[in-house]
């Protein structure tokens, strides 16, 4: 008997091949999909949909497993709700990250759309998280958790979601899959954003922006005093925290603490300036009902991989909280998620609007 | 799933007929001498060839000389385009003509044509899908080297005027070329009554395999080759043959030409039957292509609210093999380019479903698809449980 059908997003690496194997392993009803989010093939308008190596690999795991594949252009709805946030959040002066909403909206709203086209009660996919009594869990394999990727999932999906390789440490993955003779067993891992090409995600904008977009034009290097110290040539070239690019021969270097469209100014300091004792996130999303209260201790984590900090939940206004952390952190960047812990449990997320260098002042 | 797997994508290709298989066997055994060889082996391809070119050519009313064996379609289709345009231009011919409508294999010939100084012209294609025959000739003008045509679109089935077409593109003094892959076997395709320089014909539409075609030139037109090599079919298309596929393609040709008038009339029944049964159950069901005359074997419907990538997954997983129109390699579906040519807007253009109907279909797949498609539309359309 079948434990019912179930969409599984399968991008062609090995974490997703395990996933599909597995969930056929248990009896699942799997479908696998993979979903076309760009165009690549830039030198042929008229094909925008061909010949990317990850999709026939995905379908040929798929037809070694048996299973349907078919795959999906959601490159319209990826361009709107990931690509071209992408490059509005650089252009604003943030550091965003496309995975976060490419799970938001593109595998857990749109991708689940086609699920329910086809019955499927389920859908899955490769990533580095658990589900337990509900609730999303960081992985197994601490180095692999993928938890701060999606925390912005509509809470509902929990209950349809399964994530198979979420109990596997990557080297069990892999062992499954060679076990399983997947030919996708010794793939590489792959880091990059998936749109940006050779890592430099400069050329994405140069590409989307005008060629005369404050973003990319020159502007000052300011130090936190105001004293200007120099040009810059464009300050989306620039992250809260970076070093490289910035004048030299001082005792102390320099980092880039802030970043100020308004004047197209990229803002510098001394590395205690980048110590963020508390931040501010909006578009706050909750995966626990009920949703934590004002007074709350929680972990948060303020990039993928860093160890999460204790910290108190300092006020909520509607989609806003205040976060006061107990450890300083270093480098909090605006656009980069804030992401709520209780122990391995993930509460919920948002994205951070602007890291405080002084502690709050704790409401009563 | 019990009940047998329906396969309504005729037009995306068709099984090799067994009476095909048995006739190409003997070239992939004893009989597999290369043609242009001058000993036995060589002699009995070159008769099988020869004897394969005789019987194509009278399936299209046709020379022997006026047939030449290609890859496909795409081949033929490159071949009539680039290989008129490329002789023509040195003779002061300065246009190709096409409509938006066309496959990609003229379409995108053309767009290399206009790489190489043609200016691309595109006749106007109103909302039933047929070409505007009283602008054509306007188009046309006297400056066209070639005016490549669709005689059945393989998205819509709609049928071009192809007699009047010809004979305009022959007035204004151009070449005319029609992609003919979807009308051999459905309509008549005969040289003698029509006045086509070039017509293009593939093989596993029509029960013989992928990798074969026929390409019609009629005698005496000029003809720049896209190979180089051997002096092989006149030199316009060098290449040893390939004698097997060529003998396969010249039986189906026949039977197609055979059992045209009967296939046409069962093929009809079928997918009206399909077509009023769906238009009856499922609302706002748009039928592309439904106003102007149509090829018996092509159903193109769009049901708002829906996608095609979805109902096409549903369908599959349910058994139903159907096609957007517009696939392409990677697998995954773009918006098609014919529909939107049509002026369907892109929503439901996105949600083209395409099925065509061929030898391996019975009145029983008409029931069960006319039972199914309903319930899986619900369900796109995010109404499950109301179906």
């Amino acid at each position: 008997m079948t434990r019912g059908r179930v969409l599984v997003a399968m991008s062609g690496g090995v974490d997703s091949s395990v996933a599909a194997a597995l969930l056929v392993r248990q009896g699942y009803d799997a479908v696998g999909v993979t979903m076309k989010l760009f165009h690549d093939g830039g030198e042929i308008p008229d094909r925008p949909c061909c010949s990317l190596d990850s999709v026939n690999d995905a379908r040929r795991v798929a037809e070694s497993l048996g299973i349907p594949h078919y795959v999906l252009n959601l490159q319209d709805e990826f361009g709107h709700d990931v690509v071209a946030d992408f490059v509005a959040e650089y252009a604003a002066g943030r550091t965003p990250i496309p995975c976060v909403r490419c799970n938001t909206f593109t595998k857990f709203r749109d991708l689940l759309a086609k699920a329910d086209a086809i019955d499927a009660r389920w859908i899955a996919t490769g990533h580095y998280a658990r589900l337990a009594d509900g609730r999303l869990q960081r992985g197994r394999d601490d180095a692999k958790d993928q938890t701060y990727f999606l925390w912005g999932i509509d809470r509902g999906v929990l209950d349809r979601l399964i994530l198979p390789v979420g109990d596997l440490t990557k080297t069990e993955t892999r062992a499954v899959a060679r076990e399983l003779g997947l030919l996708t067993a010794e793939k590489p891992e792959s880091q990059e954003i998936c749109f940006v090409p050779d890592g430099d995600y400069v050329k994405v904008l140069e590409r989307e922006l005008p060629a005369d977009a404050p973003a990319l034009s020159p502007g000052p290097i300011v130090a936190l005093d105001g004293t200007v110290l120099g040009t810059h040539d464009g300050f989306a070239r620039y992250t809260i925290g970076q070093r490289r690019g910035l004048p030299g021969g001082r005792a102390e270097p320099l980092y880039v603490v802030a970043l100020r469209p308004d004047d197209r100014a990229v803002v510098v300091g001394p590395r205690e300036a980048l110590l963020g004792r508390g931040l501010r996130a909006m578009t706050v999303r909750w995966l626990v009902d009920p949703a934590p209260v004002v007074g709350t201790t929680l972990h948060v984590r303020v990039r993928h991989r860093a160890t999460p900090v204790a910290g108190t939940l300092l006020a909520v206004d509607g989609d806003a909280v205040e976060i006061a952390l107990e450890t300083p952190v270093h480098a909090i960047a605006p656009g980069q998620s804030a992401v709520f812990y209780d122990g391995d449990v993930v509460l919920g997320g948002g994205v951070i609007a602007a890291g405080r260098r002084t502690l709050p002042v704790r409401a009563a | 799933m019990s009940a047998p797997p329906i396969y309504l994508d005729h037009a995306a290709t068709t099984p090799v007929r067994a009476e095909v298989f048995d006739a190409m066997s003997p070239f992939f055994g004893p009989r597999f001498g290369n043609p242009s060889s001058a000993h036995r082996w060589g002699r009995e391809a070159r008769a099988a060839l020869d004897e394969a070119r005789e019987r194509v050519a009278q399936c299209l009313g046709a020379a022997p000389d006026e047939v030449c064996f290609t890859s496909g379609g795409t081949e033929s289709d490159n071949l009539a385009v680039l290989g008129a345009w490329r002789v023509l231009r040195t003779q002061g011919k300065r246009a190709v003509v096409t409509s938006p409508t066309e496959h990609k294999a003229v379409l995108v010939a053309a767009h290399q044509a206009a790489k190489e100084g043609a200016e691309e012209r595109l006749l106007r294609i109103d909302a039933t899908g047929r070409i505007d025959l009283a602008e054509a000739s306007i188009t046309l003008g006297t400056d066209t080297a070639v005016c490549s045509l669709m005689w059945v679109n393989n998205e819509t089935g709609v049928v071009q005027p192809i007699a009047e077409l010809a004979a305009l593109a022959k007035a204004q003094g151009a070449l005319f070329h029609t992609d003919a892959v979807q009308a051999f076997g459905k309509v008549e395709v005969d040289a003698r009554a029509i006045p086509f320089d070039f017509a293009s014909v593939s093989g596993h539409k029509v029960g013989a395999p992928k990798g074969i075609g026929a390409f019609y030139i009629r005698r005496g037109t000029p003809l720049e080759p896209l190979f180089f090599g051997g002096s092989q079919d006149r030199g316009r298309r060098p290449g040893t043959e390939n004698v097997a596929a060529a003998v396969g393609l010249a039986r189906a040709m026949e039977l197609a030409v055979l059992e045209r008038e009967a296939h046409w009339r069962t093929f009809e029944a079928m997918r009206d039957a399909l077509q009023a049964a769906l238009e009856a159950k499922v609302p706002g069901l748009v039928v592309h292509g439904g106003a102007a005359p149509r090829a018996p074997h092509i159903l193109n419907v769009s049901v708002p609210g829906t996608d095609s990538e979805s109902l096409l997954m549903a369908l599959d997983l349910q058994g139903v093999a159907a096609s957007s129109g517009s696939a392409c390699q990677s697998g995954s579906i773009t918006p098609s380019h014919v529909l939107s040519a049509m002026g369907v807007a892109p929503d439901l253009a996105n949600a083209a479903i395409r099925m065509s109907f061929g030898a391996l279909n019975g009145p029983d797949d008409v029931a069960r698809v006319a039972e199914l498609f309903p319930a899986l539309v619900a369900k796109a359309r995010g109404l499950a449980g109301v179906a």
